[in-house]
């Protein structure tokens, strides 16, 4: 399925012939938007790394003051779409573009996605590790680089990669803080005269990028322990006492808080202030945030639907296939939502006419793009129920579906509901895609919230803005609960 | 009736032969050790009788009732046969109590089936705890109570001791086997641990590369191996080549007596013969009577020592001695003498001698084995 | 790849949703005989000019014809490339667009029914296709948007050309990347050729322009005295005055209409056009006519600031008269001729 875009781009950027393609290629533009996009997904990253770690440390192994708040603090960016971000940053600051101002807020939005898992597996790692290190005389900062990074590390390098991804993909930011990447330049391809050819194999080449950093990261994956321990009492860590240091962390942590949250909160704010516009009557905004919810829930439950047998494959039989299978899904991912639509739109009109402008299809383009961000949920929750104790419920005289029943799903399911919480959040803030896939006649709070910025009704836009935050926030609380940093502990 | 009948079970794995013919049976009530090294295709049969491999050939009866075989698979959960896996496997979202009354139906849950078998494993009052708050040894415990509790026609258990320390797997393997047997369950426990099979076992099945090699009591399987590699992998061995002239059998530490023919087993009739002797076979005297040789090292146990003996012209060998006052000095030259009767073979191409497995770090009895060929029977 | 394996799955997938999506979004009924011109009082509208502006004026169509309007809405461009997408199969009756290059682009792959004569002729010919493919429904004057703190109106420059000059360096918002600067960009090059265009595009990179994703951020920033002047559309000042509640006349910013037919006072269209399958729809006709009919037209006018382009329909108030203007002598049909033009926007480095 994910194969639908890449099968896309082969076919029309074939029609377009090898010397229109070698001309759009071999151009000194197209090397300085591959210099830059890569420049900014590894500023991002890095970015991202070090925010996301900072802050799952601080939240998870120290006693800083007010923590859990910090946990929900931490992950909120995540239900704030880029291009809301990037147009309140905007309108913030004056001059606020080009490369660093998108590299800024690319992070602050994506960082949540290292945070996320890194501050699950701190919470859930195995502190004698650490201990022992201590006891052999490493320091605290060494024993954090040598143990425990390595401890988190498929966290860390999980989500890193989707951070990547995301910045390759992403078009919200990158347009309106015009920084030069491959997303832009599509969409400028696109919008300069429906220039279609020119935009896919500038596609085409951003494929090429994905597949370069995919390849870096396989590189770097070691095997591992693949099922979570099932054996021996497993205390919670200790936490290290920030002492006087401890307010200074608070600092930091609202400081980030503000600028990724604050910032675009208050712009939102004043331009419902300063606006006259309003949006439509409450219903008009009922309906869309009814849709947005609906068609999110369909995208989904369809990309958990076909991230299963996926997940399952690379979980429970590792090998050539399962690998190649999951880097595939990751292709589609780093592809604009622009080039997904186009592709289904394709798919639609060609295949699955009676589909096409059908919620079905615009559920399929999502799965398309936030397949892997599903696949790696359900990898993580199959290693919750390794095989052994399926084998043991069955040689204790359960039949296979009431060992699904009383085992398998018990112990995926929260993982799997992660899965879809994140490929929900997704789904609400995708643009592009939705715009070329939605049923025709329905309203999304993200096409609502376009359909005003265009035509500069601000404040009609702010509640749209505000409500497709606000109904995000709970599948991000969610994924935060999940952690287990919300966790209360008896002793202080 | 409690029964396992396996016959010329075979499974293979694409080219691989993982079982080439195993024949085996396990009487009711008892416990039968599967003793082989890493590899010999031991977890294999364990999962081809416990139904989640089908075999390719032969047949495996339960209680009576043939549960794989020519056209029959019965699934798992049909089989009655409980597992008991390498690690405790507990399902870790329910109490402990919740995971021993797993495999029962609602009627018996409501007895007190739970609480007898967790008595048994003696942890009656841990029935509230989730697993994650138990010792790796009360993981192990539960897991055991789990199976034993539907009262499976068969337990199998998968290296069950191997993940624990020394001290605390003497104890637990003990006290498994007690509550097996006063549970009259019959069991089969997979191990590659030589003194574990030999202490708790009522019949050990010796296997080696995808095949049941021997199988009978400890002490017969000890004192009566079918093949010298048997010989070195249960237990120590002195493993020696002898020649027989006139019915006497010459080896490097004089002439011993050859043991009396068994069903089975039959003195060799060639010359060259490979002789099998234990290491508390050989007595250390003073250096004029018997065999001469120079004491290399001593490793004291306390209530024994085994001594690592350098004969003149045959390398080295070892022996156990009891009354561990006025042990010889190393250096020393002492004088060697045989009891008991020598088990031959005749000699073939040499066998590889298993070595102990790597992770195999107590074992119970230590010299090192003559002629072992390091690396091989992995 | 193991496609086949997975694709029962993948069609259980879609038959599931489906059955979701049917009731979801009520199906689409795509007319089946389309010989018959029987009105099933229903048609559907893509639209690249933003709901906000188009639907209230849907909504009164809707109740005085009594024919139901389902709408897509999307940005022109990505409307247009759907389109073009799709081809015949494309479920539109017909494309309102927010400017004559997409028009031209859907009617070049031939997706438009040629319109009756009778609706062609109640627009002037500047403002619709020669071929009678689509016709424009209202107008939009480029124009220099100015801060008289900074640009006293006597500086203000006589031709679009001037900005290129050093009393302009670093002073002029440009929005490069929006489809009416590069229309306007192709009146250039229609008007004095490629090498003028070439010159100019290069000239404007030279003296350091402030390159804006959009016209509105640019009128704004003017009227806040952040920048003098900016190359935008005439009616961005009555949007952003209506957004602040307040008139145009009361905004900071003024509006400059290039003089003497120069290209910098192109006068674009937002037209629309109907595709094939729809041609004998008489919906649709109803539907064309309206939005050519006096109320469409002044609503445009008085809601989008936009000038009609029927006659007998008064002008926005605070813009000259579209007749008074000295319009570039600039054919829209040649709009369409894109290639060269993005390629030289391309080249300029306005763009990355």
């Amino acid at each position: 399925m994910t194969l639908i875009p890449l099968a896309y781009l082969v076919v029309r950027t074939g029609e377009a012939g090898w010397t229109r393609i070698t001309e759009e290629l071999l151009t000194r533009r197209v090397s300085r938007l591959a210099l830059h996009t890569l420049g900014l997904a590894t500023v991002v990253t890095v970015g991202c790394l070090l925010l996301g770690v900072g802050a799952a440390f601080l939240v998870v192994r120290t006693n800083l003051p007010m923590r859990r708040l910090f946990a929900v603090l931490a992950a909120l960016p995540l239900a704030v779409p880029t291009y809301i971000a990037a147009f309140t940053w905007v309108s913030t600051v004056d001059g606020f573009e080009g490369f660093w101002p998108a590299a800024l807020v690319l992070t602050l939005c994506s960082y949540p996605y290292v945070f996320l898992p890194v501050a699950a597996a701190l919470a859930g790692s195995d502190p004698a590790q650490e201990e022992v290190s201590r006891s052999l005389g490493r320091g605290g900062w060494a024993t954090f680089t040598a143990v425990t990074l390595r401890q988190i590390r498929p966290a860390l390098t999980g989500g890193g990669l989707l951070v990547a991804l995301y910045v390759l993909a992403d078009f919200g930011a990158v347009s309106i803080l015009r920084a030069d990447t491959f997303t832009r330049a599509i969409f400028i391809a696109f919008d300069l005269g429906f220039d279609r050819t020119g935009a896919l194999v500038l596609s085409l080449v951003l494929v090429g990028l994905t597949v370069l950093i995919l390849a870096g990261e396989t590189a770097t994956r070691r095997p591992g322990r693949r099922y979570a321990s099932l054996r021996g009492a497993r205390r919670s860590p200790t936490r290290i006492d920030l002492g006087r240091w401890g307010w200074p962390a608070v600092g930091g942590l609202t400081a980030v808080a503000l600028l990724a949250l604050g910032v675009p909160a208050a712009s939102l704010a004043r331009r419902l202030a300063e606006g006259v516009s309003r949006p439509g009557d409450w219903t008009e905004v009922a309906t869309a945030a009814g849709n947005s919810l609906s068609l999110s829930l369909a995208g989904a439950a369809l990309t958990m639907l076909l991230a299963l047998p996926l997940g399952l494959l690379t979980a429970r039989a590792p090998g050539m296939i399962s690998t190649v299978l999951e880097r595939l899904s990751y292709l589609s991912h780093a592809l604009p939502g622009l080039v997904i639509g186009l592709s289904l739109v394709f798919f639609g009109i060609n295949v699955v006419y009676p589909l096409y402008q059908s919620t079905a299809l615009l559920a399929l383009g999502y799965a398309a793009l936030f397949l892997p961000l599903a696949t790696a949920a359900v990898t993580g929750a199959a290693a919750q129920a390794p095989p052994v104790l399926e084998d043991v419920a069955r040689s204790l005289g359960r039949g296979p579906v009431t060992v699904l029943r009383t085992v398998t799903l018990p112990l995926t399911l929260p993982g799997i509901a992660a899965g879809v919480a994140l490929v929900f959040l997704a789904c609400m803030k995708e643009l592009p895609a939705t715009l070329l896939l939605r049923p025709t006649g329905t309203d999304t709070l993200a096409t609502e919230l376009w359909t005003n910025t265009s035509v500069a009704a601000y404040a009609a836009a702010a509640p749209y803005a505000a409500l497709l935050v606000g109904l995000s926030s709970v599948p991000t609380w969610l994924l935060t609960a999940r952690t287990g940093v919300l966790i209360k502990e008896n002793q202080s | 009736m409690s029964y396992l009948e396996l016959r010329a079970v075979a499974k293979r794995y694409g080219p691989v032969d993982a079982l080439t013919r195993v024949d085996l049976t396990v009487a009711p009530g008892t416990l039968t050790a599967v003793l082989g090294p890493s590899g010999c295709g031991k977890t294999t049969l364990l999962r081809c009788v416990a139904g989640f491999e089908h075999i390719d050939a032969g047949s495996i009866t339960v209680d009576g009732r043939t549960v794989a075989g020519d056209s029959t698979h019965l699934a798992p959960h049909r089989r009655k046969v409980a597992i008991v896996p390498q690690e405790s496997a507990l399902f870790p979202h329910l109490s402990v109590r919740d995971n021993v009354a797993y495999g029962l139906d609602r009627a018996t849950r409501r007895t007190s089936r739970v609480h007898e078998v967790l008595t048994l494993v003696g942890l009656a009052d841990h029935g509230d705890r989730m697993p994650h708050q138990l010792s790796g040894g009360q993981q192990q415990r539960i897991a055991v109570a789990r199976a034993l509790a539907p009262r499976p026609a068969l337990i199998l258990l998968d290296e069950p001791f191997s993940s624990l320390d020394a001290a605390l797997r003497a104890d637990l393997r003990d006290d498994i086997r007690a509550a097996l047997r006063a549970d009259g369950a019959t069991a089969v426990l997979v191990t590659h641990d030589q003194g574990e099979a030999l202490s708790v076992a009522d019949q050990v099945a010796v296997m080696r590369a995808g095949a049941i090699v021997q199988a009978a009591t400890p002490a017969d399987i000890y004192h009566h191996p079918t093949d010298p590699w048997t010989a070195a992998f249960i237990g120590d061995a002195i493993l020696l080549t002898g020649q027989v002239h006139d019915g006497t059998l010459h080896t490097p530490l004089g002439a011993v007596p050859i043991a009396p023919p068994r069903p089975g087993w039959s003195a060799p009739t060639t010359t060259e013969v490979d002789v099998m002797l234990r290491p508390e076979q050989i007595r250390v005297g003073r250096a004029d009577e018997g065999v001469p040789a120079t004491v290399e090292t001593i490793a004291f146990h306390g209530h024994d020592a085994l001594i690592t003996l350098r004969l003149t012209d045959a390398g080295t060998i070892t022996a156990r001695v009891f009354g561990t006052t006025g042990l010889p000095a190393a250096g020393a030259l002492v004088g060697l003498r045989v009891e008991g009767t020598a088990l031959t073979w005749a000699t073939r191409m040499p066998v590889p001698v298993p070595t102990p497995p790597e992770h195999d770090r107590r074992r119970p009895v230590g010299p090192r084995r003559d002629r072992a060929e390091p690396g091989v029977g992995h | 790849m193991r496609a086949p394996v997975r694709t029962p799955l993948l069609s259980l997938a879609c038959a599931g949703l489906l059955l979701l999506g049917a009731t979801a979004c009520g199906g689409e009924s795509a007319p089946t005989d389309d010989a018959a011109p029987a009105s099933d009082k229903k048609i559907t509208l893509y639209s690249g000019r933003s709901e906000s502006l188009v639907k209230p004026l849907l909504e009164k169509f809707t109740q005085q014809s009594g024919i139901t309007v389902e709408v897509r809405y999307a940005g022109t461009a990505a409307m247009a490339t759907q389109l073009l997408e799709e081809g015949e199969k494309s479920p539109a009756d017909a494309f309102l667009a927010q400017d004559a290059g997409a028009l031209g682009a859907v009617a070049k792959k031939g997706l438009f029914a040629p319109l009756p004569a009778d609706v062609v002729a109640k627009v002037p010919q500047t403002y619709r296709a020669s071929s009678g493919q689509w016709v424009g429904v209202t107008a939009r004057s480029r124009v220099l948007v100015y801060n008289p703190d900074l640009v006293p109106a006597a500086q203000l420059p006589a031709s679009v050309f001037d900005l290129t000059g050093p009393a302009w360096k670093g002073k002029v918002g440009v929005a490069p990347t929006n489809a009416s600067f590069q229309a306007f960009v192709t009146a250039v090059t229609v008007q004095h050729g490629e090498a003028r265009a070439k010159e100019f595009l290069a000239g404007l990179k030279a003296n350091a322009p402030q390159v804006r994703e959009g016209n509105a951020p640019i009128v704004e920033e003017v009227d806040a005295g952040k920048l003098a002047v900016g190359l935008v559309n005439h009616y961005y000042l009555g949007e952003i005055a209506h957004e602040r509640g307040t008139t145009p006349e009361k905004m900071k910013a003024k509006l400059h209409f290039f003089p003497n037919g120069d290209t910098g006072a192109l006068v674009n269209v937002a037209g629309i056009g109907v595709l094939k399958k729809a041609a004998q729809d008489p919906d649709v006709r109803t539907f064309v006519d309206y939005l050519l009919g006096p109320e469409a037209q002044t609503y445009f006018a008085e809601k989008t600031y936009e000038y009609p382009v029927v006659g007998g329909v008064p002008a926005p108030a605070y813009a000259p008269a579209l007749d008074t203007l000295k319009v570039p002598a600039v054919d829209l049909n040649e709009l369409d001729r894109l290639e060269a033009t993005i390629n030289l926007i391309k080249e300029s480095g306005l763009v990355p």
